[in-house]
């Protein structure tokens, strides 16, 4: 992927996409049908590689499952197949065990790269990501809390972990957003230090409940903390699919407003944006869709952060293509990363974050290393 | 010729010496306990658990908070949840401090040494070390014929459970160690071990790691015909997780409704209850084989 970088200048040129009053309408119009056939193009390359991709991630596993096998599978779920009262164990693994688990790891990963892209621009800040603003930390101490004295309390019991780092996570919002609140304005700076202490005291009460937590059970809580893919069931797959579109429409929704915010607060708002109302709007749906994605899968590293800047580096910094394209890589970053986590030393597995950081790294560095090379020719 | 005579002339006496009061301990450190010691400070349930089935009670000043069996031992004083403080231990004036290698950290162990505070550090890795602490234990706090008599009759349990499993189909059991992410034992680990000496095969043991991470498509592979989740006292197991498992209509375990809780405290405390866990999991995976008057299954 090595795209143009002349697109890097496309939000001064044209802002949103929007006409603004005094351009020649045909100007407009011509740019405008220029990008979107560039648009199209991009996520036309990016969706069929994503598809290809959950293919790929489908057929590795414990059991490989071969292409005409796989079709075959899916054939049983238009028209059942009656005849064979045992339900094949291969079938069982594809269709219940794998395909869940592939299509929420896509679903976690262009969350939080579109959460990090969202967060590098309202912040303005290169070294934001998703849980930067201490709502993941909020998250791990709900999870904690209920891993720890949830054991033998029955309301605790009776919601499950996710649950209760949801409300963590929310809360955590909730405070963060109280705070950094100033006379109705929210000031990135403030909004980002809140964030960072947020994390901090919220990341010693982890520790603390720690250290006092009963030995024999601490392992539970470090490897949530420690990330983890769970396969769903589909109801729960297709809610946290609606919840984590809606979310990652909204934002999408923004690109726009974020470009103009990239020129900083004072121009966007002679611009006509309403920053303030803008600058709500992302925090509110970032931490949404963080705290969810924490809920679901713990801490999951490296995602958020570098998948925007690469993309940054490859197809430019207009949020109209930097969004949506964050959105499929990142999904495919968290699903080969998470294939990896179940493969490499099947049968056992690792962590997804280990695979995320350990590969994302190496490839950021790359990346890097190639552009800083190309500017300076 | 004469020097080697030397030799085993000066060798003798310090080797009766060794024998009498001297102890060694899992980690190599060399301990003498002149006398029984009446200052005791137990740092872990297991140990704890221990000193009282040798009677030891009385010379038992400080548990943790963890230690909650036998109900005696929560009315002793606490020393905390956390790792020791070493100023506690020091102000407790015990005699002898009695702590598993995992509780206590090798820092602590050297401050302890130069403070001249006896510790004897443990290390199961076995059923057979669980029987030799017992021993040992009992030979420290002279209670030497207890001792005999509780291994003599653990290492009977343990035989008869052998026994009545021996000529029976293994079958196939999962232990859900942790559901999310999912996790369970294989060989290393204590619980692995009793899996097997209760007449079942340990699906964990594919893994050939202690505590591994497993996917749980390995595990419908593997279609284990028993599943064990280790829960903690007058607790069930989560309708959330038994709902969870039901999906898997495929398993054996779920079909034949092979699904059963055991107490966690009886599986991963290597003290004397281990062989309760062990008789409860046999006759999970062999209820054939046991009296029906046996603990029935959930």
């Amino acid at each position: 992927m090595t795209g143009p970088h002349h697109l890097e200048t496309a939000p001064s040129s044209s802002p949103a996409g929007e006409a603004s009053p005094s351009d020649p309408l045909v100007t407009v119009l011509a740019v405008h049908h220029r990008l979107s056939r560039r648009w199209m193009a991009v996520m036309g390359i990016l969706a069929t590689v994503t598809v290809l991709l959950i293919l790929l991630c489908l057929r590795v596993g414990s059991q490989p499952v071969d292409l005409i096998d796989m079709v075959h599978t899916f054939s049983h779920i238009i028209v059942p197949d009656r005849s064979q009262t045992d339900v094949e164990i291969g079938e069982t693994i594809l269709l219940y065990v794998r395909l869940p688990r592939v299509l929420l790891a896509l679903l976690i990963g262009a969350s939080l790269a579109v959460v990090g892209v969202a967060l590098q621009a309202l912040l303005r800040n290169p070294l934001a990501d998703p849980y930067v603003l201490g709502i993941s930390s909020g998250s791990a101490l709900g999870a904690s809390l209920a891993l720890s004295i949830g054991v033998g309390h029955s309301l605790v019991q009776q919601a499950t972990v996710p649950f209760w780092a949801f409300v963590g996570g929310i809360a955590a919002m909730a405070v963060v957003y109280r705070i950094a609140l100033s006379g109705g304005r929210l000031p990135v700076h403030t909004l980002l230090l809140t964030g960072i202490i947020i994390n901090a005291v919220l990341s010693a009460v982890i520790l603390f409940v720690t250290s006092i937590l009963d030995p024999t059970k601490l392992f539970r809580m470090m490897s949530w903390l420690m990330g983890n893919v769970p396969s769903p069931d589909f109801a729960t797959l297709g809610i946290l699919a609606a919840y984590a579109g809606v979310g990652i429409l909204l934002l999408l929704r923004q690109a726009g407003n974020l470009n103009l915010l990239a020129l900083g607060e004072e121009s966007a708002m002679t611009l006509g944006v309403d920053v303030e109302r803008v600058k709500k709007t992302v925090f509110v749906l970032a931490a949404l869709l963080t705290g969810a994605a924490v809920s679901v899968s713990g801490m999951i590293g490296f995602v958020g952060m570098v998948v925007p800047h690469m993309l940054r580096m490859t197809i430019g910094a207009d949020h109209r293509f930097l969004l949506p394209a964050s959105a499929l890589i990142g999904g495919c970053f968290l699903m080969i990363s998470d294939t990896m986590a179940r493969t490499l030393f099947a049968p056992s597995e690792i962590p997804v974050g280990i695979v995320t950081a350990l590969i994302g790294g190496p490839i950021f560095i790359g990346l890097l290393m190639t552009h800083t090379a190309r500017m300076n020719v | 010729m004469k020097r080697r005579q030397q030799g085993i002339l000066t060798g003798m006496p310090f080797m009766t010496n060794l024998t009498s009061r001297t102890f060694i301990d899992d980690t190599g450190r060399k301990l003498y306990v002149a006398t029984p010691p009446t200052r005791i400070a137990s740092l872990a349930p297991s140990v704890t658990e221990m000193l009282f089935a040798l009677g030891a009670d009385e010379q038992v000043v400080a548990v943790t908070d963890f230690c909650d069996y036998p109900p005696g031992a929560g009315r002793k004083p606490k020393l905390g949840s956390t790792k020791p403080n070493i100023e506690t231990l020091v102000a407790l004036k015990a005699d002898l401090i009695l702590a598993p290698r995992a509780f206590i950290d090798s820092t602590v162990i050297a401050k302890l040494d130069s403070l001249k505070i006896p510790t004897y550090i443990l290390e199961a890795k076995t059923i057979e070390d669980i029987l030799s602490h017992l021993h040992t234990i009992g030979r420290i706090v002279d209670r030497t014929p207890a001792a005999t008599r509780l291994v003599a009759e653990m290492r009977n349990r343990i035989q008869a459970v052998k026994q009545r499993t021996a000529l029976l189909s293994r079958p196939r059991v999962f232990y859900v160690l942790n559901s999310e992410p999912l996790m369970t034992v294989g060989p290393g680990s204590f619980i692995h071990q009793l899996l097997e000496l209760a007449g079942g095969s340990n699906i964990g043991g594919i893994t050939g790691q202690p505590y591994p991470r497993i996917s749980i498509e390995d595990v419908l592979k593997q279609n284990p015909d028993v599943l064990i989740f280790p829960a903690g006292p007058s607790e069930g197991i989560p309708e959330q997780e038994q709902r969870q498992w039901q999906r898997w209509s495929t398993l054996n375990a779920v079909r034949d409704k092979r699904i059963y809780r055991i107490d966690s405290v009886l599986m991963d405390r290597p003290g004397p209850r281990i062989v309760d866990g062990l008789e409860l999991l046999a006759n999970y995976l062999h209820p054939s084989a046991w009296p029906p008057s046996s603990p029935a299954a959930q």
